[in-house]
């Protein structure tokens, strides 16, 4: 097990270095002026002198390659430069926000959780009445709302209509509330279907109907037999569900005015803010394997089979 | 029984409009705002990411400006030209204390001047910087600028938002950098928590009048339909400014009788900038044309849903040597169609675009894709000329490529915005003779532009107003006959809020925002 888990870490640094150099690429290649969009966030008048300077003091006249290394050496060292646009170091400004984004999106996991799995349970369990039927209707609806819209949707019934609820901000418990549903909505209608297929998987095997035969009480039928069994295929798209959280974070951040590093990369791609926007990949980089890892831990740890192929 | 209840309820009622409307309409002491960023470090001699509207509440110049050009004592009280306009000598308000207790002296001013020119080549695009020579300490209530050369919009630009306003100089370090934000001004900063907020208080030992709010807090809050609904969930007590709410939902408030709403006078101008240096623009008749052939009644109507007046001319009325009774040509589509065709610019049998000597009237049409509102008015520039036989393409790209086409004149027509009070018209006319700007780029193609750009650089030294005024009629004269512009709209500050709130003024620049005014009078 620890030897998977350091094998799979030991990926993270040519992946990391590869994403790295094509996005630092990308940005570099792409239509537009560097040193114009640097001295635009500056509010520098760009004059030919003040783009010259400002090319030689970004490293702009250098080979893409050596500007890379560059910034290579300088992130080894835990300098992922400075935000053109506040001047702040972009390790300082990821420290700041990236624990909103991470409350967000572990919140709207546990709904994504709490939500799909006991309705999908409860949709298997009840296939192709009422209850199956509502639960489509909802994932219908779920996976086809785009989570910006519903986040207006849901402030308007209960901050402004009801006044429930506050409309934006991180001001205590009540503020996540909102923008953790509309970031989870799509992910709970996925799990929810997946559970709902995985158990009725699991309702069709032959040793589900040894058990019943048994006589085995409902209860611990569900529990032990039906349940457990159908949710590895769950947890493995929980890594996948992370990422969505992540990315539907950058708007929803936007729509409720929380601080996370979503509405602050979806600044920095307005501003073209070059060193936010590289650091903000390598960081979504680095959560997104290790969230997947730690899923594959999870995943061998609870189903012994997987465990003993790695080991063999 | 009844009747009794009911009378006493009714003399409550009686007194109670009886008190002063301070007590009867319950003003808020407190007021949320929002912004799209945080306000900065709040350095006051510089820029991003330091916003100009907190700025301009903490630190405070030497003379303010007030609509139309008229200038107004603030730290100092009285000013006087010398040696024909080669020097100012200010007389500095007695009293006037830092929010740290330091006096505001001339030692305090000129040590703040001295750390702009410190900087100067960060501020060359002020041509005020580049104007002063020095600054001296006459005795402690007065200061002494001297120029370079006579220049007559000093005042104006000391009146800016930045660089020229006045920090503590106990804050001030000798690298120019600030220990802390410490201004004179009527707000003080009390908290920034990044991406959330900044809390400002009222200066309690404010030597003005002080603000009736005893705070404001702005929230970090960047959408503008976001901004709409903590506005209606009252979690945010006011919008304010020129694109806080889109017109559509500004049209919805004002229609809303539990929120007050508001539309400034004009304060600056929105407008397309035809190239005068590339095809077809270069020819006036086809410049012509196009300023006959858009119907700028009908995008002011129904895509600013008349949240901005039509723009006829550069600048706006209000705004100093700019009233010149100019009005640009009525929108007649047979009268633009009989200008091309006079031209030599005919429509081919069953063509929808014109030609002359093999070549189609066809040009770009360059804004900004993420700007809804560019989009809109460019799709009703492209439909209007489509209808005289022009071509318009419209090239929608990212900022960095947007300023880029300005900067090297890549464009047929080119979105762009005056600067605004107290920049307009002079800082604004005077930019327009360096390339890296779209204004230089449209009209280089120009048989006078030579003569615009000296004449540009002439009128900011005369220090004679009639014949400034002059030169002014013969600038924005040539630039109006040359069609070189075709103005849309006058930007206004727009303002909503419930009607608790008090009254909100409007600033007399762009860039104020007068939390210190609100809820007065």
């Amino acid at each position: 097990m620890l030897g998977f888990a350091l094998r799979r870490l030991a990926t993270l640094l040519p992946l990391l270095l590869i994403v790295s150099f094509g996005f630092f690429a990308m940005l570099r290649l792409g239509r537009g002026d560097p040193a114009l969009d640097y001295l635009r966030l500056a509010q520098i008048p760009p004059t030919d002198a003040a783009l010259a300077t400002a090319r030689q003091q970004l490293g702009l006249d250098r080979p893409l390659l050596v500007q890379f290394l560059h910034w290579l050496g300088d992130a080894l060292r835990g300098d992922l430069g400075a935000s053109w646009f506040t001047g702040r170091p972009v390790t300082e400004e990821i420290a700041l926000f990236l624990p909103a984004t991470l409350q967000l999106a572990g919140t709207a996991m546990l709904v994504t959780i709490l939500a799909g799995v006991p309705l999908g349970i409860w949709a298997a369990m009840n296939r192709d009445r009422w209850p199956d039927h509502l639960t489509r209707a909802i994932t219908f609806l779920g996976v086809s709302v785009p989570n910006f819209w519903l986040g207006f949707l849901l402030v308007l019934l209960f901050a402004v209509t009801l006044g429930w609820l506050p409309a934006v901000g991180r001001d205590g418990p009540s503020s996540i509330i909102l923008p953790a549903l509309a970031t989870a909505a799509m992910s709970a209608s996925v799990m929810l279907r997946l559970v709902r297929a995985s158990v009725l998987g699991v309702l069709g095997e032959p040793h589900l109907r040894f058990a019943r035969a048994r006589g085995l009480p409902a209860r611990t039928l569900l529990g032990r037999h039906i349940v457990l069994n159908a949710m590895v295929p769950p947890l493995t798209a929980i890594g996948l569900h992370l990422g969505e959280l992540m990315g539907g974070a950058m708007v929803v951040e936007t729509v409720f005015g929380w601080p996370g590093l979503g509405r602050w990369a979806l600044l920095a791609i307005s501003n073209r803010d070059y060193p936010v926007l590289q650091g903000f990949v390598v960081v979504m980089t680095t959560v997104f394997v290790l969230c997947n890892l730690l899923v594959d831990l999870t995943y061998a740890w609870l189903d012994p089979r997987i465990r003993l192929e790695r080991a063999a | 029984m009844l009747r009794r209840s009911m009378l006493h309820a009714m003399s409550g009622f009686a007194a109670l409009a009886a008190l002063p409307p301070a007590f009867g309409q319950n003003v808020r002491r407190r007021l949320t705002f929002s912004w799209p960023t945080n306000a900065g470090p709040l350095h006051p001699h510089l820029y991003s990411p330091n916003q100009m509207y907190a700025q301009s509440m903490l630190y405070e110049p030497l003379v303010r400006y007030v609509e139309g050009g008229k200038i107004l004592p603030a730290l100092a009280t009285a000013w006087e030209m010398e040696e024909d306009g080669r020097a100012w000598r200010f007389t500095l308000r007695p009293g006037v204390r830092f929010t740290d207790g330091t006096p505001f002296d001339a030692a305090a001013a000129v040590a703040n001047v001295n750390a702009v020119l410190g900087n100067r080549a960060r501020h060359a695009w002020l041509e005020l910087v580049n104007q002063i020579d020095g600054a001296e300490a006459i005795d402690p209530g007065t200061v002494r600028l001297r120029l370079k050369g006579p220049y007559y919009p000093a005042l104006l630009e000391l009146a800016l938002p930045r660089p020229l306003r006045f920090v503590s100089p106990a804050a001030l370090r000798p690298d120019g950098s600030i220990a802390a934000p410490v201004g004179t001004g009527p707000w003080v900063l009390a908290e920034t928590a990044h991406g959330q907020h900044d809390r400002f208080r009222r200066n309690e030992q404010y030597w003005g009048e002080k603000p009736v709010l005893e705070e404001v807090l702005v929230r970090v809050l960047g959408d503008s339909n976001a901004r709409a609904l903590a506005l209606e969930s009252g979690e945010i007590d006011l919008t304010y400014g020129t694109d806080q709410l889109d017109a559509d939902t500004f049209r919805r408030f004002a229609a809303d009788p539990r929120f007050t709403t508001a539309i400034s006078p004009p304060i600056g101008t929105r407008m397309l900038a035809l190239n005068s240096a590339r095809f077809p623009t270069d020819e006036l008749a086809v410049r012509e044309a196009i300023a006959q052939g858009i119907d700028r009644a009908a995008l002011v109507r129904h895509i600013l849903l008349d949240t901005e007046p039509a723009a006829e001319t550069l600048f706006a009325r209000n705004f100093p040597y700019t009233d010149l009774g100019l009005r640009a040509p009525a929108f007649d589509r047979a009268a633009a169609t009989a200008r091309l065709d006079a031209a030599g610019w005919r429509l081919p049998a069953g063509g929808r675009v014109r030609s002359k000597g093999g070549k189609e009237l066809a040009l770009d049409l360059c804004f900004i894709g993420a700007d809804a509102l560019q989009k809109a008015i460019g799709e009703a520039v492209q439909g209007d000329l489509a209808r005289i036989g022009i071509a318009v393409r419209l090239v929608g790209e990212d900022a960095s490529t947007y300023y880029g086409r300005q900067r090297s004149g890549e464009f047929g027509m080119i979105f762009g915005d005056s600067w605004g009070a107290p920049y307009d018209p002079h800082a604004f006319m005077s930019s327009m003779r360096a390339p890296s700007h779209a204004d230089y780029q449209a009209q280089r193609g120009l048989p006078m532009k030579s003569e615009i750009d000296r004449r540009i650089g002439a009128v900011l030294s005369i220090t004679e107003e009639a014949r400034r005024a002059e030169e002014y009629r013969w600038l924005l004269t040539t630039l109006h006959e040359q069609a070189v512009y075709f103005p849309v709209s006058f930007f206004t500050n727009k303002v909503v809020h419930r009607p608790a709130l008090g009254r909100v003024p409007f600033g007399d620049m762009r860039t104020d925002i007068p939390f210190d005014r609100i809820g007065r009078g």
